[in-house]
């Protein structure tokens, strides 16, 4: 009994399936397959770790939906539950979902499933008059990264219909990088965030300001302006153009991460975005855990004063210094395999693990305040796994606690076929 | 120095759009004078132009309903601004359903033109935009560099065909050529009745100058011929009954020889890109041939007034 996933979806429901591949792909160039009993959820992460997608399709979405995890039975009466760890590439399957309109028009089914034992995802297109298309993409076995994060205790939650925010996307250029979110009791203004680009004469300074009543709901708990990638939100407008649902946008002081959240009882889509944090008294760590390779280190070194490092997480300059590797840093939990040890779930032993320990060890030393922002780095990502539990009584704990959907997956093992 | 100006009619407020996009594509930078009765968008021939200049000249009670400025100095009353004109008509284009439009000159940080829009929404409080583009102010002391270019005697003045057609043939001839050689055939024919009883029409004989060149050639009947010969091929097109406006110093040419061809280089991707920025066709369009100088483009869009010199190649 391996881990699988199988799914049937009608010609609508692939174009809401398609739109959300490629709302991931402004996130990242690959994005796991994570089906559990909650449904199929499409997850990913950027390269520098400061944003994480993840579009949930419930099992009442799909015509029919399968799966189904490994259960080990082991002698202590600890069963692990082993999901499908399935990660594709965006270059393989944003091909397969082009021309939604026409799928949509034109295809009577699709079949998606799974077949572990040759690594295989298999999506099959039914067209009338018997003819079939179908595509044998490989995965790569990975463990996905879920976000931990809890919307319901953020001081500020607006809803907005996406026509306002693809107004205001076209005030900028594709190049800006970087807009910051202004908001009073009273209204509410996207900008863009020239800090980079002050010394730069020639890029203009573009601001839309929107009043409270053009938004479905607005609460705002506390003047805030937070300043985040901008290439990141366009990403959840795709997915919009999918659903008819409004967009809503969950945050709190800067630092701490804003989620963009789309929500039609079927399909429920997160988009979680670092945030810059304030230019506060925090020492500016070389170092971070988003980013240990020792290439990062030399990167972050030359950054200016002042920018905690979370703002270097999410400046998409530390993005284009990173390289495009196939494995997005998974050292986040190879920390924590490091700390919990024997935990069976964290299996990624590359070389990357010395350099790992040297860069936890070398935090701890180096900066005193770094600790605040490995709590902000880790409560970002943990792994799907059995061993979230002790995950959680780890010191690296979460500054935010999880809400009941991620805790709750592996606490039974379970497999259904 | 001080500027404000408002427009707030939906109109002006588009045809304004135009024009700056059509700046933004005859010039990757331009500077902007404002005075208490126009705007100009400039162009100077530097060598960096490659020597074309521009000058567009638009007439401020025509688009604003509002308009204050204090220039420099009470005898110098100007303000010339250099900008990326692209920033410009990007910031408009947001624009384009506006109650108001408001530009003014701030500094916030660095010297800006700040364009503000107030939009229709659908709820009762409107949403502000607002643009800050970054401007260089030009001192005094270049300000000479930046006035009305004069306009040479024209050897031949003819209206243009439909741009839109010049500029789809001369984009094809553009892969084949990069020198446009302008020929204009003096001929006075059937316009001056009683002088002539027949009208010649002297098709071709082209010096060539450098691999490639094109042929622009025309004569006071109203014909303009666009032509490109290369070493296998020559293509011509041919333009009919465009008609000539009457020389302004008709007597100077009273004993010259009919015969007379002006001619002159011109690089053909200068025109393309002139023709380029022609979205709309102009109310006028005429061309100005100087012997050997250079191409004088005069257009009228509705009330602005554009004029675009591309010089002779050396």
């Amino acid at each position: 009994m391996a881990a699988m996933l199988k799914c049937v979806m009608s010609g609508s429901q692939v174009k809401v399936f398609g739109k959300a591949v490629q709302a991931l792909s402004r996130i990242s160039d690959e994005f796991w397959l994570d089906p559990s009993k909650k449904g199929l959820a499409l997850r990913c992460v950027n390269s520098s770790r400061s944003a994480y997608g993840c579009v949930l399709f419930s099992p009442v979405f799909f015509q029919h939906y399968q799966w189904s995890a490994l259960v080990k039975m082991s002698e202590n009466e600890l069963d692990t539950t082993l999901h499908l760890k399935c990660k594709l590439g965006m270059k393989s399957i944003l091909p397969i979902f082009r021309c939604l309109n026409s799928l949509e028009r034109n295809i009577e089914k699709c079949r998606i499933f799974t077949r572990s034992d040759k690594c295989k995802v298999v999506i099959q297109f039914f067209y009338r008059h018997g003819i079939k298309r179908t595509h044998n993409i490989c995965f790569q076995e990975s463990q996905p990264l879920q976000v931990i994060f809890d919307k319901n205790v953020c001081t500020n939650t607006l809803m907005i219909q996406p026509r306002l925010l693809a107004d205001a996307i076209v005030l900028f250029t594709s190049s800006q990088e970087e807009v910051t979110l202004a908001v009073t009791p009273l209204n509410f203004c996207l900008k863009s965030s020239n800090e980079e680009s002050m010394d730069l004469s020639n890029a203009v300074h573009s601001e839309m300001f929107v009043g409270s009543d053009e938004f479905d709901f607005f609460q705002i708990g506390m003047d805030t302006e937070i300043t985040f990638c901008f290439k990141e939100l366009k990403g959840i407008l795709t997915f919009s153009e999918a659903t008819h649902a409004p967009i809503s946008i969950y945050f709190d002081f800067p630092g701490k991460p804003l989620a963009l959240s789309i929500d039609d009882m079927l399909v429920e889509a997160n988009f979680i975005l670092a945030t810059l944090a304030d230019e506060q008294s925090r020492a500016s760590s070389p170092q971070s855990l988003c980013l240990s390779q020792k290439r990062k280190r030399s990167d972050l070194i030359e950054k200016k004063a002042g920018k905690n490092v979370t703002g270097q997480a999410l400046e998409c300059i530390s993005k284009k210094a990173a390289p495009r590797r196939l494995y997005p840093k998974e050292t986040l939990t190879n920390i924590s395999a490091l700390e919990n040890c024997g935990s069976p779930a964290m299996k990624r032993v590359d070389g990357d693990v010395s350099e790992v320990s040297e860069s936890s060890v070398s935090n701890t030393e180096e900066v005193p305040g770094s600790l605040c922002l490995r709590k902000f780095s880790c409560m970002f990502f943990g792994a799907v796994s059995s061993d979230q539990q002790e995950h959680f009584n780890h010191p690296f704990d979460s500054l935010a606690r999880a809400s009941d959907s991620e805790e709750d997956m592996n606490n039974g093992s379970f497999s259904i076929f | 120095m001080k500027f404000r100006a408002k427009i707030v009619d939906g109109a002006c407020l588009n045809h304004f759009t135009r024009i700056s996009n059509m700046i933004a594509k005859l010039a990757k930078t331009c500077t902007l004078r404002i005075s208490p009765d126009k705007l100009n968008f400039i162009l100077c021939d530097k060598l960096a132009n490659g020597g074309v200049s521009m000058w567009c000249e638009l007439e401020q009670e025509n688009f604003f309903n509002e308009f204050q400025m204090e220039g420099v100095s009470a005898e110098n009353n100007e303000i010339y601004l250099e900008l990326t004109s692209e920033n410009l008509s990007r910031a408009l284009k947001t624009a384009q359903n506006a109650r108001a439009l408001k530009i003014k000159l701030t500094n916030k940080h660095f010297p800006c033109l700040t364009v503000s829009v107030e939009l229709l929404s659908m709820s009762s409080s409107s949403r502000i935009v607002t643009h800050d583009i970054p401007i260089k102010v030009i001192p005094r002391k270049l300000w000479k560099d930046l006035q009305e270019p004069v306009v040479p005697d024209p050897d031949v003045s003819i209206y243009l065909p439909v741009l839109k057609t010049m500029k789809s043939v001369v984009e094809k001839m553009k892969n084949i050529s990069n020198h446009l050689l302008g020929f204009i055939h003096l001929k006075v024919g059937t316009k001056y009745p009683g002088d002539f009883s027949h009208f010649s029409f002297n098709p071709i004989v082209l010096t060539i100058r450098g691999q490639f060149s094109q042929v622009i050639e025309a004569n006071l009947d109203g014909e303009l011929n666009l032509k490109i010969e290369t070493e296998l091929v020559c293509v011509t097109t041919h333009f009919k009954d465009l008609g000539n406006p009457p020389l302004a110093s008709e007597s100077t040419h009273e004993d010259r020889n009919v015969e007379h061809m002006a001619e002159v280089h011109i690089d053909i991707r200068k025109l393309l890109q002139f023709l380029a920025g022609q979205q709309v066709n102009p109310t006028k369009a005429l061309c100005n041939i100087v012997n050997n100088k250079m191409v004088h483009f005069d257009l009228l869009h509705e009330d602005v007034s554009l004029q675009y010199f591309i010089p002779a190649l050396s």
